[in-house]
């Protein structure tokens, strides 16, 4: 009897023995209780988007992290979903990550939501003269120089992200086709990938990217410069519809298309990237991630027959600058273990194994180590010194870029009109400047 | 044992107590996950549509300006006019192939039931996979169609770099993934038909298209109805194919509303704006359901 009353299965008993586990599970997890540790070391979880570039830190520094007690995690995503998702885990403070490696358009956005942690008051020195300066001034929100947005014009520059993995466009050229080393102009870019063409190398003189949005925007703008055009003036005004951004317009819309393949329009960095790896392009101007496979011949057709110069110019030879750039979310569940993690990881030591590892690194010392990993890294040196510039430090910089692209796009398709491009995008940048009150 | 009858009344009273509280205490866990997924996200957003947002925090509360700004912005209309032209196409290709598939499959041959799952399988496959697999056909450079057509001593085909191809290229991928659904939903539809109707036709002579235009398909309307809105409301919201195969473009030849919205709320950080534009989205969404089931009503009554 008294075994069959203790062994009756009730709703009561069921009920009870559900309602205390939830109980029991709730407390225990709003405890906090520790989980059993699974790997020493300390602790960092790291955020990246998927690219080349941060290749060689992924084979060569992370191990040597591991040697230094750091216990890291590496999670990568999609470029194109990146952005939003660490900005909703920042602003939400969902504590995923340690350590997000934002591309530097980003850094405004982040650092005008105020969700980053001051680096500077962490004891990372930003004014440490071996940081290249044009890519320490980044990290700094509002920007130290420069035009600033409303509701930033007096704050004081915070260090909220610190460079990681330098990177800036510079000039990929097959050297049978311009065979008196890099083209110095555009003029020559075209002029020398004709005869490259005729001569049956390669079959188009150049490569680049028209998709609308970011990718077009990012082809066009090392033109867009090189032509001498400037993007706002101190008040936000956008000026890049001047005479000489809608001379680079029609120059990228017009003659660079005539000389590309005939589907640039949709093309993004895969297929930009296989028609220079893969031997059909003479020229390209590209950040590192693409470039860092041009010796490697399980990666490219042409191993050996690609250099590397500064862009070319019609008034002057700039690049835009766009760095992997780290900054540590306030919600990051090991924060101390990520400041050390970036002081260790900027130290001069390292940088110089970064170099030696093929990548660009961000403290000018490592740019002069007797074996850098990559033909590339001087390279970049030289254009860094000829002129790189980053993008305008704005929170609202997709969506000026998103405009623009979608206006360069459509002209791009029609082979014309880059600079009625300009103007239509110049118009809409303003009207929704003005909406989120710029003016 | 008076004690004892005492205790025995009182668990009884506490278990007629938990017998009619039990049903409630058994929809809890359900309701309270319904409260939490689907009625507070979207009294969330019914909020959030009212203000202004900057850097990811609230600025202002500005009513229902972001509806009213919603149509003079020429993105939104553009990706408004899209979505309807893509959804018109879409749906309109999907009923005819679907309904024509339904009706070759209503025969009994051999191999029928092989055929009728292998007709569902585009339906069954990620959609962002089949959006991969689209744009590696589609792929100027490197894709399918450009290789038979240089095979074939042609040139490179080029969709995805012309506003009207690449419209074209999205309406067919979701014709080939959806057709599916609908020659599914029809199937049934048909399969569940009186046979009479159709014997007394043919015993009185009537041939295929005379079936077909007074009896099959006058009787499937009302499938056929529900069918169209089901997938209407469906693709309204594409997104994961436009998303991969085309991001929108060339230009804004393929921004659906969907990807406006998304870019709106989570690159550009107008939570407020975006959640205006969803929120009329859905309303829009549910207008065509209502008139769909209006009509559903009237064609019942005739």
């Amino acid at each position: 009897m008294t075994h069959s009353s203790r062994s009756r299965l009730t709703r009561r008993s069921v009920l009870k023995g559900g309602l205390g586990l939830a109980l029991a599970t709730t407390a225990l997890t709003a405890l906090g209780l520790p989980v059993p540790a699974r790997a020493a070391g300390k602790k960092v979880i790291i955020g990246a988007f998927a690219d080349g570039g941060l290749t060689p830190f992924k084979q060569k520094i992370i191990p040597l992290a591991k040697d230094a007690g750091f216990d890291i995690e590496f999670l990568e995503d999609e470029y194109g979903v990146t952005l939003e998702k660490w900005f909703a885990d920042a602003k939400n403070s969902a504590g995923q990550y340690d350590l997000y490696l934002l591309d530097d358009p980003w850094v405004p956005q982040f650092g005008a939501a105020n969700v980053l942690e001051d680096l500077g008051a962490a004891g990372i020195d930003g004014g440490d003269k071996d940081w290249i300066g044009s890519m320490i001034d980044m990290g700094y929100w509002p920007p130290q120089k420069g035009a600033r947005v409303k509701g930033f014009e007096t704050a004081t520059p915070t260090l909220i992200c610190v460079p990681f993995v330098g990177d800036l466009q510079t000039l990929t050229y097959r050297n049978d086709v311009y065979t008196s080393g890099a083209p110095k102009t555009w003029d020559e870019v075209i002029a020398k990938g004709k005869e490259g063409v005729a001569a049956g190398k390669i079959k188009y003189p150049v490569v680049f990217r028209g998709v609308s949005g970011n990718p077009i925007v990012t082809s066009w703008y090392p033109v867009f410069l090189s032509f001498g055009g400037s993007f706002f003036d101190d008040k936000w005004n956008p000026v890049f519809n001047s005479a000489e951004g809608k001379a680079s317009a029609e120059f990228f819309v017009g003659a660079m298309k005539q000389n590309a393949p005939s589907g640039v329009v949709e093309f993004d960095s895969d297929q930009e990237g296989a028609a220079i790896l893969g031997g059909e392009a003479g020229a390209i101007i590209q950040y590192s991630g693409n470039a860092l496979k041009a010796d490697d011949p399980a990666q490219t057709k042409v191993a050996g027959k690609l250099d590397f110069g500064v862009v070319p110019k019609q008034t002057s030879a700039i690049a835009q600058m766009g760095i992997f750039i780290a900054g540590i979310p306030k919600s990051a569940p090991n924060k101390a273990n990520s400041v050390e993690f970036l002081k260790w990881y900027v130290s001069a030591d390292i940088q110089a194994k970064l170099s030696e590892a093929g990548s660009i690194p961000v403290k000018r010392s490592a740019f002069g180590i007797a074996k850098p990993g990559n033909r590339l890294i001087p390279v970049a040196l030289q254009q860094l010194d000829a002129g790189a510039l980053p993008r305008p430090r704005t929170p609202d910089w997709a969506k000026v870029e998103e405009l623009l692209g979608i206006e360069l796009n459509k002209a791009l398709q029609a082979g014309s009109g880059g600079g009625a491009a300009l103007d239509n995008a110049a118009k809409q940048v303003k009207d929704y400047l003005s909406s989120v009150g710029y003016y | 044992m008076a004690n004892g009858g005492t205790q025995s009344r009182k668990y009884r009273l506490q278990g007629a107590g938990l017998d009619l509280a039990l049903p409630y205490l058994m929809l809890a866990p359900g309701l309270l996950i319904v409260l939490g997924v689907l009625v507070y996200p979207l009294w969330d957003g019914l909020r959030a549509s009212t203000k202004v947002y900057r850097y990811g925090s609230v600025v202002a509360d500005v009513g229902m300006q972001n509806y009213i700004k919603l149509w003079s912005d020429p993105q939104f209309l553009n990706s408004l006019w899209v979505t309807v032209e893509f959804v018109a196409l879409s749906v309109t290709f999907e009923a005819i192939l679907g309904f024509a598939l339904a009706l070759f499959c209503l025969r009994e041959f051999r191999g029928i039931r092989l055929l009728r799952t292998i007709l569902i399988i585009p339906m069954v496959i990620t959609p962002v996979v089949v959006a991969i697999v689209f744009r590696l056909i589609y792929a100027s450079d490197a894709g399918m169609l450009t290789a038979i057509s240089e095979w074939m001593g042609g040139g490179q085909v080029q969709i995805l770099g012309s506003p009207v191809k690449a419209f074209i290229g999205l309406v067919v991928l979701d014709v080939w993934e959806w057709t599916p659904l609908m020659f599914l939903i029809l199937l049934a539809g048909l399969q569940s038909l009186p046979h009479e109707p159709f014997e007394a036709a043919r015993v009185d002579g009537a041939g295929n298209w005379r079936v077909f235009a007074d009896l099959t398909f006058p009787m499937m309307r009302p499938v056929l109805a529900i069918a169209i809105v089901l997938r209407t409301i469906d693709a309204f919201g594409t997104f994961d194919q436009v998303f991969v195969l085309t991001r929108g473009g060339p230009g804004e030849a393929t921004r659906l509303v969907s990807i406006y919205g998304y870019d709106t709320a989570f690159k550009f950080q107008q939570t407020g704006y975006a959640a205006a534009l969803f929120v009329t989205i859905g309303l829009v969404v549910l207008a065509l359901a209502f008139s769909a089931v209006r009509l559903l009503r009237r064609v019942d009554a005739s």
